[in-house]
C-alpha cells in the first residue's frame, strides 16, 4: 500500500536519509584511507572541510530518523483504520511479518544515532579531532542498519492490503476479523512483577546517585547495564501492566494508543523520559572508552557526570508519570 | 546553557537580517513553497474532513446490511429471509428497506428515494421542520435540502413521482432535513415502505435490502459470518467494513494526489537547491569577511539552517492557513471533484475543515524536511569558499 500520504512520507524520509548518509559515507571512506592530521597537503585541507559537510549531513539524517520513528507509529495508527481486524496501531504493526522488526530496528537505530552525535560533539570539542576515525567507522556500521530500515519499510508497506468491500460476496470475514483486541504482550503476573519492577527502579536510583557522586568506571558500568535491562523491563511492564490503568480497560494493553488525543497524549510524556533516561544512562559507560585519549579525559568526565544527572532526572520523571495512572486508580479505591 | 542560547539567538538574528537583505530571491522561494504546501495541505485537510463526516453519518447506519445477489448482481430480497436472520442469537431486530433512484429529467439530478418500515434511528433533531410519518400512515415524505431545491417546491408541500407505468404517485411533505446532515440527506426522500414499493412497482413480498441491528457491537463480525452461512446467496456488509472502505478509498485518493504533488515538491526542491547554490559575488565576499572575523564553517552552516527553517516555517504557516480557508470558505473548489465524483446533486453539503495534529506533522515531514535536506550541501559549499580568492576577486 504505497499510494497513501503516510506511506509516501515514510518512503520519502527514508530515501532522503539514505541519500544524506551515503554522501557522508563517501567522506567516511576517504577519511579512513587518507586522514593524516600531521600533513598539510591539499587533500588533508579538503578533507577537513569535508568532514563538516558529512557531520552536518549525518546529524540531519539522524534527526530525520528520529522523526520517522514517530511518523511510523502514527502511520500504523492511521493504517489500522483500513485493515480488517486491526483496532489500533498494534494490529497494523502485526498485519505482516515486517512491522514489528522495523519498529525494533528504528528504536535500536535511535540509540546508535545518538551515540554517533555524542561522539561527534566530543570529537569537535578538541581541535585535533581525536575521534574522527572511530566516528566514521561507526558511521559505516550505521549505513547497513539504515539500508535494513529502508528494506523493511518497503517490505512492510508492500505487504499491507487494505480491506475494501468487494462486489462479489461476503469473502471479507477472514480470520483476522475476530473483533477482539490484539495485544503485543498479554496481561500477565501482577503484584510480583510490579514489585520487582519498582525494586529495580529503586536500585537504579541508588546506583545512579553513587555513579554521579563517585564517578568511577565500575559504577558507570553498573548503572549502564542496569539501565539497559531496565529499559526492556520498563517497556514490558508498561505494555503488559501499567497501560491498562492509562486506558482504564483491563484488556487493552496497547503501547501506542496512549500517544493519541483520547488519552491526553500522555504517551509522549512517558516515552520521552524513558528514552532519555535509557540513553543518558547507557552513554557514560560507552564513552568511557574515549577517556583513554588523553586530551579528551576532562571533557569526557564532565560529560559523563552531566549525562548521569540528566538520566536520573528523566528517570524520576518517568517513574512519576508512568505510575500516575496506577496510583490514581489505587487512590480512587481500586484494588491492586 | 545561557551562552549556547545567546549564540543561537545571535545567529538567528543574523540569519533573519540576511533573509531580509535578499528579499527578491527569498520571496520567490517563499511563494512557490507556500503554493506547494497549500496544495498538499488542502488534500490532507479535505481527506480528513470527508472522513470525519463519513464517520459521523455512519454512526446512524445499521450494523449489518444484507443484500440479495443473483448472478453477481444485486436483486430484491424476499421477506422470508428475515425469519432466518432473526433466529440468529444476538440479533436485535431486522427491518426491510426499499430504496432506489428517481431521475429528474428537468435538472438532470438523481434523487434517492428510501422507504422504511419504521422511523429511522436519526431522531427528530436532524429535521429542520416537521416529523417522520407514523406507522401505517400513507403518502408521507421527508425530504432533504437538495430535493427541496431540485423540485423547486418553494412553499408548496406536495409533489409526485412517476411510477414505472407512468402513473403519478403523490407525496405530501411532512418534514425537511436540516442542512447539518446534508452529506447524508441532501438528495434523499424518505417515505413509508409501502409507498416505496408502490412507487417502484415492487412485489409486497420483496424489499431492496434488510437492515440488521445487533445488540453487542463486538459480535458484528460473528453475526455477519453466520448470516452469510445461513443465506449463501446474500452479500453481508457491516458498518466497520464500510468505514474501513471509506478510509481506504479516501486515503488512496489523497495518496494519488500526493504522488502528483510530490513531483511539484521535487521541482520546488530543485529550484531551492539551485537558488541556494548560485552565489552572488557579494555573498562570497560576505562569507569571507565573516570567516576573517573568526566565524567557522559550522557557524555559517548554522546561519544557513536558521535561514531555511525560518523561511520554511513561515511558508508552512501561510500555506496551511490558505488551505484552511480553501476548505472552509471555498469548499475545496479546486479538488472537490477529485475526491467526490461528479454527480449533479451530491456536491451540496458544507465541508467543515478539520485540522488534526497528526496531519500537520505529516505535512511537516512531507514538505519542510525535504527542503531542509536540500539546502545542506549548497550551504556547505557557500561556507567553504576559499577566503583569499573571494576577497581578491
Amino acid at each position: 500500500m504505497f499510494v497513501n500520504p503516510w506511506s509516501l512520507a515514510l518512503c520519502l524520509l527514508s530515501g532522503i536519509t539514505l541519500f544524506l548518509i551515503l554522501v557522508a559515507c563517501k567522506t567516511a571512506v576517504k577519511v579512513l584511507r587518507h586522514w593524516d592530521p600531521a600533513a598539510d597537503s591539499q587533500r588533508q585541507i579538503e578533507l577537513e572541510s569535508e568532514i563538516w559537510l558529512s557531520s552536518t549531513l549525518v546529524q540531519y539524517g539522524l534527526a530525520f530518523q528520529i522523526i520517522s520513528l514517530l511518523l511510523y507509529v502514527l502511520a500504523a495508527d492511521h493504517f489500522s483504520g483500513m485493515l480488517s481486524g486491526a483496532m489500533c496501531a498494534t494490529g497494523a504493526l502485526l498485519a505482516n511479518d515486517y512491522g514489528l522488526p522495523l519498529l525494533i530496528v528504528k528504536i535500536a537505530g535511535m540509540f546508535l544515532y545518538g551515540l554517533w552525535i555524542v561522539l561527534h560533539q566530543l570529537d569537535i570539542s578538541s581541535e585535533k579531532y581525536p575521534l574522527v576515525r572511530l566516528k566514521y567507522i561507526l558511521l559505516l556500521l550505521i549505513a547497513p542498519l539504515l539500508l535494513a530500515d529502508t528494506a523493511l519499510l518497503i517490505l512492510y508497506l508492500q505487504g499491507l492490503n487494505p480491506d475494501v468491500i468487494t462486489s462479489c460476496c461476503a469473502v471479507i470475514f477472514g480470520e483476522g476479523d475476530k473483533g477482539a483486541v490484539q495485544n503485543l504482550l498479554g496481561r500477565m503476573g501482577s503484584q510480583t512483577t510490579l514489585g520487582f519492577y519498582y525494586s529495580w527502579l529503586a536500585l537504579l536510583f541508588v546506583a545512579g546517585f553513587l555513579a554521579w557522586r563517585r564517578q568511577e568506571i565500575i559504577l558507570y558500568l553498573l548503572y549502564g547495564t542496569a539501565m539497559a535491562l531496565f529499559f526492556v523491563l520498563a517497556l514490558h511492564t508498561l505494555i503488559a501492566q501499567l497501560s491498562s490503568y492509562i486506558y482504564a480497560m483491563p484488556f487493552h494493553n496497547c503501547p501506542f494508543c496512549m500517544l493519541k488525543r483520547e488519552y491526553g497524549y500522555i504517551g509522549f510524556f512517558i516515552y520521552l523520559p524513558l528514552f532519555a533516561t535509557a540513553f543518558c544512562g547507557v552513554m557514560p559507560m560507552l564513552i568511557h572508552l574515549c577517556r583513554a585519549r588523553g586530551i579528551l579525559a576532562p571533557t569526557v568526565a564532565r560529560l559523563q557526570k552531566k549525562l548521569v544527572a540528566v538520566s536520573l532526572f528523566a528517570l524520576a520523571l518517568y517513574a512519576v508519570l508512568s505510575s500516575y495512572p496506577y496510583l490514581l486508580y489505587l487512590f480512587r479505591g481500586g484494588e491492586g | 546553557m545561557r551562552i549556547f542560547l545567546e549564540k543561537h539567538l545571535n545567529l538567528l538574528d543574523y540569519a533573519l537580517s540576511s533573509l531580509w537583505r535578499r528579499k527578491g530571491k527569498n520571496l520567490s522561494v517563499f511563494f512557490v513553497f507556500t503554493l506547494v504546501i497549500f496544495l498538499l495541505a488542502s488534500f490532507l485537510f479535505l481527506t480528513r474532513s470527508l472522513l470525519v463526516s463519513a464517520q459521523i453519518t455512519l454512526r446512524q447506519t445499521p450494523e449489518i446490511t444484507v443484500q440479495h445477489m443473483v448472478a453477481g448482481r444485486q436483486e430484491s430480497i424476499p421477506l422470508s429471509y428475515m425469519g432466518k436472520i432473526e433466529d440468529i442469537f444476538g440479533v436485535h431486530q431486522v427491518s426491510p428497506r426499499v430504496w432506489g433512484y428517481k431521475y429528474n429529467e428537468v435538472t438532470g439530478a438523481n434523487i434517492t428515494v428510501m422507504g422504511l418500515s419504521r422511523s429511522p434511528l436519526l431522531g427528530e433533531e436532524v429535521l429542520a421542520e416537521g416529523r417522520f410519518g407514523a406507522q401505517g400512515e400513507q403518502g408521507w415524505a421527508v425530504i432533504g435540502q437538495g430535493v427541496l431545491a431540485d423540485l423547486d417546491l418553494g412553499s408548496r408541500r406536495s409533489f409526485s413521482f412517476f411510477r414505472p407505468d407512468l402513473t403519478l404517485k403523490p407525496f405530501s411533505v411532512r418534514g425537511i432535513f436540516a442542512p447539518q446532515s446534508n452529506i447524508l440527506t441532501y438528495d434523499l426522500v424518505i417515505t413509508g415502505i409501502d409507498d416505496g414499493r408502490d412507487l417502484f412497482g415492487l412485489d409486497p413480498q420483496l424489499a431492496t435490502d434488510l437492515l440488521v441491528e445487533v445488540v453487542n457491537p463486538l459480535e458484528i463480525a460473528t453475526i455477519a459470518r453466520k448470516i452469510s452461512q445461513v443465506l449463501p446467496d446474500t452479500r453481508v456488509i457491516t458498518r466497520p467494513q464500510i468505514l474501513k472502505t471509506y478510509q481506504a478509498v479516501f486515503s488512496w485518493r489523497s495518496g494519488f494526489a500526493a504522488i502528483c504533488l510530490i513531483s511539484a515538491l521535487a521541482a520546488f526542491i530543485i529550484m531551492a537547491w539551485d537558488k541556494a547554490s548560485g552565489m552572488a559575488p557579494e555573498e562570497r565576499r560576505e562569507i569571507s569577511i565573516l570567516k576573517i572575523l573568526g566565524w567557522q564553517t559550522p557557524d555559517v552552516l548554522m546561519v544557513r539552517f536558521w535561514e531555511s527553517l525560518a523561511l520554511a516555517l513561515v511558508a508552512f504557516v501561510s500555506g496551511t492557513i490558505l488551505a484552511y480557508i480553501h476548505i472552509g470558505y471555498f469548499q475545496a473548489g479546486l479538488f472537490r471533484s477529485v475526491m467526490m465524483g461528479w454527480s449533479v446533486l451530491r456536491p451540496g453539503f458544507d465541508l467543515v475543515p478539520v485540522v488534526s495534529g497528526t496531519d500537520l506533522f505529516l505535512l511537516f515531514s512531507l514538505s519542510i524536511l525535504p527542503y531542509l535536506a536540500a539546502t545542506i550541501i549548497p550551504a556547505w559549499r557557500s561556507a567553504s569558499v576559499a577566503t583569499d580568492s573571494a576577497l581578491r576577486g
